[in-house]
């Protein structure tokens, strides 16, 4: 509520808002539950609903852009292009499939997607529709699943030791194959990988699978 | 059934989004045949969402959310394409890349045996699809960088092993090889390399260059 309170157009309530001053931003840090984000995504696609679509905004448009600037985009470019994203969003809602991603990890790929496109001006090679083989083990497979996965992975993430989070890291957010990644380290191209194995198999590990 | 993949740190580069463009569509089209690829990549990619989630917020412009919300209005949602079905079973994300199915491709000869279709080159990475009659080989060669190979149609066999559609080969550096196509149907494959290839015959030095390898 609060974060609709915050982003809402009514103007008495964003007066309301600023009046509260700084204190009221904690919301925005603390984070919207995978699920609650999914359920949020759910009324925009089927009711084109602008209050769930404005508590999304709030929440991720920052995040969107935060990882833009991680990326290397100028502070303009990645406001533009979080923009952007949540507009894809509103725009793909109703392609929105829990069962096969969380909302936040749809909103990633849009991110991903368009910052290959706007800035290393290059395509996305993406599966289509088409592409899909049939899935008999996927019955099961439902929202849940998807966001309980990101859960694991957020909770899994924060254990591991640092060199290897910081390996994992750069390969979302450096843009650099990992012999760049390596150089920019000063280590040998072996050990990235290595902690990437180590790291990976870790991340298996909380998400149920045996090596 | 497929017995080679892209290893873990590949498919995380794709769905990271750090592998480039022509490296992304090999590894795409592998997926097209591969459902625990596929799975695998979809857990990076919420690995990704992870992150995203905890990110320190970067405060968006103070009227950001005002000016979206006035131009949702003019966007229409997005409609899914429709497609003609492929008539050879090629993947998807591969014609869209070269434009139609792999039996309209128009093949290059190089050579008696062998023939190829260029798709597109950016610095030294290069993306084209190859074919070879049953028995042509490539030649023996080393790699001036990374050479991924995806069997679209009929296999090919080396000291690694064989070759069959769907799966990914993946050689670097000083591994050496020397591919030949299966008996049975021509073998047509996806071919990315990130340097140039290092062969071993005189001839095929001097020719390679010629066709752009």
């Amino acid at each position: 509520m609060l974060a609709y309170a915050r982003n809402a157009s009514f103007p008495a309530l964003r007066q309301t808002y600023r009046r509260m001053g700084k204190a009221w931003r904690l919301p925005q840090i603390l984070a919207m539950t995978p699920d609650a984000a999914n359920a949020l995504l759910g009324r925009v696609a089927r009711e084109q609903d602008r209050a769930a679509f404005a508590s999304l905004f709030g929440h991720f448009a920052p995040r969107v852009k935060a990882y833009l600037l991680r990326l290397g985009a100028p502070g303009p470019l990645a406001e533009d292009l979080a923009q952007e994203a949540l507009l894809s969003l509103w725009r793909k809602a109703h392609l929105f499939d829990p069962a096969k991603a969380s909302a936040a990890t749809w909103l990633f790929t849009i991110a991903r997607n368009l910052r290959i496109d706007a800035i290393r001006r290059e395509k996305r090679p993406e599966l289509e529709p088409e592409d899909f083989l049939p899935q008999p083990e996927a019955a099961a497979d439902d929202g849940l699943a998807r966001t309980d996965e990101e859960n694991r992975l957020r909770a899994a993430l924060k254990h591991l030791p640092a060199d290897q989070s910081q390996v994992v890291e750069l390969s979302f957010f450096a843009d650099k194959p990992h012999s760049e990644i390596a150089r920019q380290l000063g280590i040998p191209l072996g050990t990235v990988k290595s902690r990437l194995r180590l790291a990976l198999a870790r991340l298996k590990r909380a998400l149920g699978e045996d090596e | 059934m497929i017995h080679h993949h892209p290893d873990e740190a590949l498919l995380l580069a794709y769905a990271g989004g750090a592998a480039d463009e022509a490296v992304s569509l090999i590894v795409a089209t592998h997926m097209a045949y591969c459902q625990s690829c596929r799975a695998r990549a979809a857990q990076w990619e919420a690995l990704g969402g992870s992150l995203l989630q905890d990110l320190p917020p970067a405060p968006m412009s103070g009227d950001a959310l005002q000016s979206v919300l006035t131009r949702l209005d003019e966007i229409k949602p997005v409609e899914r394409p429709v497609r003609p079905a492929s008539r050879d079973a090629t993947p998807q994300v591969l014609r869209n890349y070269i434009g139609g199915d792999l039996r309209d491709m128009r093949w290059r000869r190089m050579g008696p045996n062998l023939s190829y279709v260029p798709l597109f080159r950016r610095g030294a990475v290069t993306a084209r699809l190859l074919r070879g009659v049953p028995g042509a080989e490539t030649g023996a060669h080393r790699h001036g960088g990374q050479e991924y190979t995806l069997v679209l149609k009929g296999g090919f066999s080396d000291v690694t092993g064989s070759y069959a559609p769907g799966d990914l080969q993946m050689m670097e550096g000083d591994m050496r090889h020397n591919p030949v196509a299966d008996p049975g149907e021509d073998c047509i494959n996806l071919a990315v390399t990130t340097g140039p290839l290092k062969f071993e015959s005189l001839l095929r030095k001097v020719v390679a260059p010629l066709f752009g390898f």
